[in-house]
């Protein structure tokens, strides 16, 4: 087995827990942008602190509390459940921040047309405001996929068998020059992996920056 | 009470970690940001080879996961007789990802400069050596200050992933720690409870900043 | 391009413009189309029209912010011709001879009032700190403003950074002196504060060009009025002539919707 096809071998589970964890994220972060943006303190601080404390914790301090910390009853997370829901979890905090950022950077001129044309609160908000909102966050939202698919590396330190953990020990078993291989061209699978997500941020950029006047 | 007391035991312990962590967060930025100043400006390079090669490293920097540069220092290199203590690893490669950030949030910062300011520069005939130095960099520069901070909490964070090779940092310290008890529950909320501390007051001082700089645009 | 030395600068102490066959386009759309004009030394000219007519892209040509594609430009004594390269201290050389004053003021943020008017000088003519600020704290004082001189920009009203502005371009003594819509970005009465230090340059005989909507600024301080539309000059003259009989229908249609505003 060559360097190249040992690094593959990681590909499905780095992509899986990568989707999996945005999965969990975009739609996680959806009640939590609400609450942060939400006009009851309580409500608001409260997310906040969660969004911080979340995203003040390494990923990696997130995974092996959940892998090795977490015991109710028998049940224990495997390493792949560890990720999914580490990874997740840490997603909802930053996309919550993402969508915060959005809703807020809609001008308030639409809020106020909208009220003064008697719109609803309920068609106010998801036909005038998320949509604008979502044109402006969508290039970081993509941005944010693929740092994602970046930390799902850190899931090799709780033994997930992603490429990262498939390149270590490829390079275990050749203590040779061959040994440096896996890290080079698992680099190179990464960045390969995000240029067509970097190159839609930037489309998604240009053509937001052409309809919403920022 | 229990777990209060049983952190008060280990927190000698996790302190040195933490120090260790901070030292590597340190030398990182320290290093990183004047780096990816030089990345900045080759990138913009008129010189083909300054300006590939400047992108390449930023790309990489920025493109690889952290934890893949780590082990390409300190398992990789030494197969071509390059050895490191794992402590230097850690920071070469975090240098080089702080750099490669800063690089692209100074380059940011220098676009996102009026062009009214170049203009006003050319119209008084002032060179572009000093129309660079002088109007543009330091005015690109004050507005990549928040984006730089993000990059210091980010480092900071990224040196637990010097677990990874061994580095007695704050998180291979609990690792070891839980390792002898099995209270892993106890001793990794507060190893994230350490990290914590840090990044949550820093993420704050730099939103302030940036919502001040947003006032003063 | 190329930009000769002033061949004559010590024989004539004020110096004209002449812009000749000026033609300029971005891809597809034309801005300038095949426009001359000729500015004599110590006279104010002022260019209204409808916005789109290239009033500033022609201005912007006689400093060399923008190249014309096509034309001849002589300023305060150098030449340019299209299709050859102009070297950068025969820019710098005619930039810091023509003056420009722009809508939104560009003062540098990061430096004090005092900076922005002193930088330039020390760094364009050479001049040392102590022999910038000194002129600089004289044109500080002339604009009104002697007092800002320490504040940075930010604190300073609009009104207030277009004089610093002023004080900025007349610091490396040009002998032209170019104006893009001083007083668009600025209420009204604020815009009176920069009329007024316009007047006075002009009273004391300073060549102007200035882009302009201020009608009444335009009939009592400018020789000559010149109106552009679509792209060329359609009509030019005596200021109070043109304004009271225009000669062309579109310069009618014009007048009529800004003064009745």
């Amino acid at each position: 087995m060559n360097a190249f096809t040992a690094v593959l071998e990681g590909l499905p589970l780095t992509v899986g827990l990568t989707l999996a964890a945005f999965a969990i994220g975009i739609s996680g972060a959806v009640p939590l942008a609400l609450g942060l943006s939400s006009p009851v303190v309580p409500l608001q601080l409260a997310c906040r602190l969660f969004v911080d404390l979340v995203r003040g914790v390494p990923i990696i301090v997130w995974l092996f509390l959940l892998k090795f910390g977490i015991q109710i009853g028998t049940f224990k997370f495997n390493p792949v459940g560890a990720a999914i829901v580490g990874l997740g979890v840490v997603s909802v905090a930053y996309l919550a921040e993402i969508y915060r950022g959005g809703l807020q950077a809609v001008p308030r001129g639409q809020l106020e047309a909208a009220h003064a044309l008697g719109l609803p609160r309920g068609s106010t908000f998801f036909r005038v405001v998320v949509p604008q909102a979502f044109r402006i966050v969508s290039p970081s939202i993509a941005t944010y996929l693929v740092g994602l698919l970046k930390d799902s590396s850190i899931a090799s330190t709780i033994i997930v068998a992603e490429m990262v953990f498939q390149s270590q020990s490829f390079a275990r078993q050749h203590p040779t020059v061959e040994g440096i291989l896996p890290y080079v061209i698992v680099g190179v699978v990464y960045i390969a992996l995000s240029l067509p997500v970097a190159y839609l941020s930037r489309w998604l950029d240009a053509r937001m920056r052409k309809v919403v006047h920022v | 009470m229990s777990w209060l007391t049983a952190w008060a035991g280990y927190l000698p312990q996790m302190m040195s970690g933490l120090g260790v962590s901070l030292m590597i967060a340190a030398v990182s930025i320290v290093a990183g940001y004047p780096l990816g100043l030089v990345l900045s400006l080759m990138v913009r390079a008129k010189n083909l080879a300054a300006r590939t090669l400047g992108l390449a490293l930023v790309e990489v920097g920025r493109g690889a996961p952290a934890l893949v540069i780590l082990y390409l220092f300190y398992y990789g290199l030494p197969k071509f007789g390059i050895a490191f203590e794992s402590i230097t690893a850690a920071c070469l490669a975090l240098i080089w990802n702080a750099a490669a950030y800063s690089s692209e949030i100074i380059r940011a910062g220098i676009q996102s400069v009026p062009r009214g300011q170049l203009e006003a520069s050319n119209a008084l005939g002032l060179s572009q050596r000093d129309t660079f130095f002088r109007i543009t960099m330091p005015q690109g520069m004050r507005s990549a200050i928040p984006g730089l901070m993000g990059v210091a909490i980010q480092m900071f964070q990224g040196t637990s992933l010097a677990y990874g090779i061994a580095v007695p940092e704050l998180m291979k310290t609990a690792y070891n720690i839980g390792s002898q008890d099995f209270n892993y529950l106890q001793i990794f909320t507060l190893a994230g409870l350490c990290y914590a501390v840090i990044s949550m007051p820093a993420t704050w001082i730099t939103v302030f900043f940036e919502k001040r700089m947003a006032r003063h645009a | 391009m190329t930009l000769s030395p002033p061949a004559d600068s010590k024989l004539v102490p004020r110096l004209g413009i002449k812009l000749d066959n000026i033609s300029k386009r971005y891809g597809d759309h034309v801005v300038l189309d095949d426009v001359s004009l000729h500015v004599e030394p110590g006279t104010v000219t002022a260019l209204i029209g409808p916005s789109g007519a290239g009033k500033s892209t022609f201005l912007r040509c006689i400093n060399l912010l923008e190249r014309p594609d096509a034309g001849t430009i002589r300023v305060a004594g150098h030449t340019i011709e299209p299709g050859k390269a102009v070297n950068g201290r025969d820019l710098a050389a005619l930039r810091s001879t023509v003056g420009m004053v722009f809508q939104s003021f560009n003062l540098f943020p990061h430096m004090t009032a005092l900076k922005n008017v002193s930088f330039p000088q020390q760094r364009v003519l050479g001049r040392s700190k102590e022999e910038a600020d000194a002129r600089s704290m004289q044109l500080l004082e002339r604009v009104g403003l002697k007092e800002k001189a320490g504040q940075h920009p930010g604190r300073c009203s609009g009104g207030q950074q277009q004089r610093i502005a002023i004080a900025r371009a007349l610091a490396l003594d040009p002998s032209i002196m170019l104006f893009d819509e001083p007083t668009s970005a600025l209420d009204p009465e604020v815009g009176l504060e920069v009329l007024s230090v316009m007047r006075e340059l002009a009273a004391d005989g300073m060549t102007m060009v200035v882009v302009t909507h201020e009608m009444q600024f335009a009939r009592d301080v400018s020789d000559t009025l010149v109106v552009m539309a679509d792209c060329k000059i359609i009509e030019q003259g005596d200021p109070k002539a043109i304004m009271s009989d225009p000669a062309e229908a579109r310069t009618r249609r014009f007048l009529r919707a800004v003064l009745e505003r």
